[in-house]
């Protein structure tokens, strides 16, 4: 049994709860221990930090970090923004020995920024083989057809994420891909879902997401993966807003990736929080266990 | 008396050699009579100067410090020669390449010029007048590739009078150029010029046309290459096929039509065009029946001509060359993997530029008509998109195709020809059109046939309701575009063609960066190669256009020609010598050598070593292995080198 | 007139890494002048001994490229350089010579851009030592 520290952010304790409660399902199924990082604070991804100088979006994580750096070698950030301004906060103390300088003098103490920042693909890629991911598989997702949609923070920018192929991420798709599903060629895997202007100006949202959608029904697609509850919010709860705009009838479900392999494992929809999202019919493919 | 000769080379070496400080520095060296500066010892009044100087001091060694040996070595040993010198009592020193061009600070690098004339004194006082030695030449070429390269140049060398072996890797010659519709910027009909072309080189009695072969192995040297050449089986006897085609049209077996890009399909045993030359079926074994399943044979039922033979065999043929010209042409970039986004081959109707060239041709899988091949109907729009797999250091292929924005430009008239109410769009990065009427003709394109270019590349390609999206930038209106395309024709990227490298290697010549093979000197040597006797045509060494093709292809038969019409070659006198009064009989040298140029011969007390001069080729790997150093490369003797290591140092 | 830093001596073969050079210098990519080159037809023509020649005048640094193996103009010779410098370069420090003063590679001669870094590196390395 492995443990990591887990960081889960603000997103998996409010509007992404069922992400948190998926993925620590998963967790144990397969012997990880997940120890929560004691007195996290905010990721630094909300923009107000970015306004303030822009120094607090790596201060914040930074001491995130620094906390990290007392516990297991490894933290695991599941939600990408979070995930993203962990590699950026480390990336930057890296190479920038000043800033290392001003943290350790905010911190009382010199900052640890070198503990392995992990996402949740990279951890349940390194804890679980997809052979054993598919002797365990209580129903099988075949005939489910799964569009891997990664998004943008979690490949970029690839030097500082150093992650995956940023034109082409494939990761999720081995472990997808060991519980029976398929997963077709999807071209809009990293396009931009609107992220944050959902709140100033939700039309840029509205039609990013749609052509997102749009993209993966023409693909034939029976419900989008993702590992971002941004992109998870844009997706899935503004679907019928994007109904309501351009006159579509979507009720494309969205998972989170951590989900997709619970459902695998034989957790019913309820048991992951599938029932909380906007969308989760999935058509002519059952549920049942079998 | 030894004369010192530095060349000021303009300014390339006096901006930052002091080449008046070398003179004085030279004048005091060991057995210089002559020191002086020259502006330009190349040009005929600087070679006179330094003949004058020979004949009026009596001079009997020559150091001349300029640009590298590579460069002028024979220049130098000729005007030498002239003024009555052995050619080899000479050094050339580089104080351009490797120390004017490559340094600032003239103190330092006048000291360095200083220590490498200095080094050049003391190797020439230990240099032996040598002799250059003859070899005879074998008047027979050897060209490697059938494109329209190869072509032009087994016909230019044949036409001289010297016999040709043309050796093709595939069923016919023709090469890339025999898939092309139409030709920029005269939109000449590519097979109209060049298959009469193709029937020359079978007609003519000087060459001797080898298909289904390729070169295995090559040994000697120029003038004397003796090369194998393996001409794989083909079940098909040559002389008795017809060209009749009733094998291939009774054939059960399907398999890939490569010549037409997969544009169609084709059978096992098949002619890949109706001008094929030889006009000869081929049989493919991994897709035939018989081959796979053990059972079919109909082929040789069917054949009248009694040509069909199964029990065939690979035949390897040795020949002796004298010259070897590489025309082995061009691949194309593999997009698929490197442009993920492109839909990595997912969308049947992203192709590359050959393909659409074969759905144009009359003579192509569809007979000319325009079908896009996901469902057969005709495109409307129609998206090029230029520079893929080059000009792109994302995916480590900076260069530039060469041909993409003529044949893009090419194609979108060929297009509005065919589908008179059709739109091509061109996205492109510049619009390289240097040659003789290549600007007009894709200003042309633009303003007769309507085609849209567009500044800016395509990030995306996905699908929509039957159609490709096409989601680019144009970087002139600095907006995003998207165009929703019926067909999408990729510009991707030339490379070298596939084995290219490994006939390098066999032919010991070196490649680019990005493998295409390497000519002697950009400038100077364009058809040339590092090794004596095999020169370049065609796309083999770098992107290229037809008409450069065969410009080239005619300059390289020019070179072959010039040298088989010689009796015989000088050879380097630089080779091996065994003082056979101290030789052991050991034979190290004889185990090293890589040209079986040793040989033993009898002696007083047993056997010593004896150096073939016309075999040794002055490696210089005995001279390094022979225990007690009686072996020694002339030119190169552990003496010279061992005169210029502690002369460098003093 | 300054005496140049470091001395190096370079032995280098005709066909890939001498032509190297002259490239790196007809694309005027600046190096230290800390290098003399001696030409050889082959780096199977340098004889180890020659190597501990120049130490023992002197030199600074020892360099010796050529063809890239597989690559040599004369079939093999590379090949025999390669195991004569390999096995000279773990003799070096019996002899009291730091092996960082020596250095064996191979440059093409399509590589100028790589000859000047191995220069620039090696003259680097060898300051460093001396």
């Amino acid at each position: 049994m492995t443990d990591y520290s887990y960081f889960p952010g603000c997103s998996l304790t409010s509007s992404a709860a069922e992400y948190d409660v998926s993925f620590r399902l998963v967790a144990a199924a397969f012997g990880i221990g997940l120890d929560e990082l004691a007195d996290w604070n905010c990721c630094g991804a909300s923009p107000a930090p970015h306004h303030w100088g822009g120094e607090l979006g790596i201060l914040l994580p930074a001491r995130n970090l620094h906390i990290a750096g007392a516990g297991h070698p490894s933290v695991v950030a599941p939600c990408a923004g979070c995930y993203n301004r962990l590699k950026y906060a480390q990336f930057e103390l890296e190479r920038n020995p000043e800033l290392r300088e001003r943290t350790g003098a905010a911190l009382d103490e010199a900052v640890r920024y070198q503990t392995e920042v992990l996402n949740v693909i990279q951890l349940l890629n390194r804890e679980i083989a997809p052979d054993d991911l598919s002797e365990r598989v209580q129903r099988r997702l075949s005939g489910l057809r799964l569009g891997t949609y990664y998004g943008c923070v979690l490949v970029r920018p690839p030097e500082v994420v150093r992650y995956d192929d940023p034109n082409n991420p494939v990761k999720m798709e081995p472990l997808l891909n060991a519980t029976g599903a398929a997963t077709p060629h999807f071209p809009f895997k990293t396009e931009c879902c609107g992220s944050y202007m959902g709140l100033a100006k939700k039309e840029i949202v509205l039609q990013a997401s749609k052509r997102i959608i749009e993209v993966a029904l023409e693909c034939g697609i029976d419900a989008l993966v993702t590992v971002c509850p941004l992109c998870h919010q844009n997706l899935d709860l503004r679907q019928s807003q994007i109904n309501a705009a351009y006159g579509t009838d979507y009720h494309l479900p969205v998972l989170y990736f951590t989900q997709a392999i619970g459902l695998a494992l034989g957790h019913s929809p309820a048991e992951l929080g599938i029932n909380t999202h906007k969308n989760a019919d999935f058509g002519n493919w059952t549920l049942d266990v079998g | 008396m030894l004369g010192v000769f530095v060349c000021q080379c303009g300014t390339n070496i006096a901006a930052t050699v002091s080449t008046d400080r070398v003179v004085q520095a030279a004048k005091s060296m060991l057995g210089v009579v002559h020191a002086e500066s020259i502006q330009y010892t190349c040009s005929d009044p600087g070679q006179r100067a330094i003949i004058d100087a020979i004949q009026q001091k009596g001079l009997t060694r020559v150091v001349m410090a300029g640009c590298s040996p590579r460069m002028h070595e024979t220049t130098f040993r000729r005007a030498i020669g002239r003024a009555g010198m052995n050619p080899f009592m000479l050094e050339m020193v580089n104080i351009r390449e490797q120390c004017s061009w490559i340094h600032s600070d003239i103190d330092e690098a006048t000291e360095k010029a200083i220590d490498l004339v200095r080094k050049g004194v003391a190797r020439v006082r230990r240099q032996k007048p040598l002799q250059a030695g003859s070899s005879p030449v074998t008047r027979r070429a050897l060209v490697i590739g059938g494109g329209v390269a190869g072509i032009q140049a087994a016909l230019d060398i044949a036409d001289a009078g010297i016999p040709v072996t043309l050796v093709e890797k595939s069923s016919t010659i023709g090469g890339n150029m025999a898939r092309l519709d139409k030709t920029f910027p005269s939109l000449d009909c590519s097979s109209c010029i060049l298959t009469p072309r193709m029937v020359e080189v079978k007609q003519h009695e000087n060459i001797k046309l080898m298909v289904n072969s390729e070169v295995e192995k090559v040994r000697g040297y120029i003038g004397n290459f003796e090369i194998d050449i393996r001409k794989k089986a083909s079940c098909v006897i040559e002389e008795n096929c017809t060209g009749c085609l009733i094998c291939q049209e009774k054939c059960p077996s399907k398999a890939p039509d490569d010549f037409n890009v997969c544009a169609g399909e084709s059978k096992a045993i098949s002619i890949p065009f109706s001008q094929a030359v030889p006009l000869v079926a081929s049989l493919r074994k991994e897709y035939c029946r018989l081959f796979i399943k053990g059972k079919c044979s109909v082929c040789q039922k069917v054949c009248p001509a009694g040509a069909i033979d199964y029990e065939q065999e690979d035949i390897v043929v040795t020949e002796k060359f004298g010259a070897v010209v590489v025309a082995t042409g061009f691949g194309l970039y593999d997009w698929k993997q490197s442009y993920p986004t492109y839909g990595m081959g997912m969308y049947p109707d992203v192709i590359n530029a050959l393909k659409y060239e074969r759905l144009l041709s009359a003579s192509g899988p569809t007979g000319g008509r325009i079908e896009r091949p996901s469902d057969g109907k005709e495109p409307r729009d129609i998206v090029f998109i230029s520079c893929i797999g080059s000009r792109d250091e994302s995916v480590g292929r900076p260069q530039c195709c060469s041909i993409g924005c003529m044949y893009m430009a090419k194609q979108a008239i060929l297009t509005k020809e065919h589908i008179p109410d059709s739109q091509s769009y061109i996205f492109y990065i510049d619009v390289r059109a240097a040659g003789k009427g290549y600007d007009e003709f894709t200003r042309r394109a633009q303003t007769d046939f309507g085609a849209i270019y567009i500044r800016g590349r395509v990030g995306k390609i996905y699908p929509r309701g039957g159609k490709l999206v096409v989601m680019g930038t144009d970087t002139l209106a600095g907006d995003q575009v998207e165009i929703e395309a019926d067909l999408v024709v990729l510009a991707t990227g030339l490379t070298p063609a596939e084995g290219a490298g490994q006939l390098a290697r066999r032919l010991n010549i070196s490649t680019d960066g990005q493998g295409f093979m390497a000519e002697g000197h950009p400038k100077l040597k364009p058809v040339e190669t590092n090794t004596g006797g095999v020169f370049l045509a065609g796309a083999c060494q770098g992107p290229k256009d037809i008409p450069a093709s065969v410009a080239q292809a005619g300059a390289a038969a020019a070179k072959v020609i010039g040298l088989l019409s010689q009796e015989e070659l000088e050879t380097s006198p630089m080779v091996a010598e065994v003082n056979q009064l101290k030789c052991a009989g050991c034979f190290k040298c004889r185990d090293v050598c890589p040209y079986g140029a040793v040989e033993a011969q009898d002696a007083r007390d047993g056997q010593v070593a004896h150096v073939i001069a016309s075999l040794c080729q002055g490696c210089g790997l005995c001279n390094v292995a022979c225990p007690p150093g009686v072996i020694s490369l002339k030119g190169y003797t552990d003496n010279q080198l061992i005169a210029e290591v502690v002369e460098v140092l003093r | 007139m300054p005496k140049t830093e470091v001395k190096i001596i370079g032995f280098l073969c005709n066909w890939c890494s001498y032509a190297g050079a002259d490239m790196a210098g007809t694309a005027r990519m600046k190096q230290p002048a800390s290098l003399r080159v001696v030409r050889l037809p082959c780096t199977g023509r340098v004889n180890p001994l020659l190597v501990l020649k120049a130490f023992r005048e002197g030199a600074d640094g020892v360099l010796v490229s050529g063809c890239h193996p597989g690559d040599c103009h004369y079939n093999e010779g590379n090949y025999y350089a390669r195991r004569r410098m390999e096995v000279l370069e773990r003799m070096l420090p019996a002899l009291g010579i730091d092996p960082a003063r020596f250095h064996y590679t191979w440059v093409s001669a399509s590589e100028g851009a790589k000859w000047a870094d191995v220069v620039n590196e090696f003259t680097r390395r060898v300051k460093q030592v001396i």
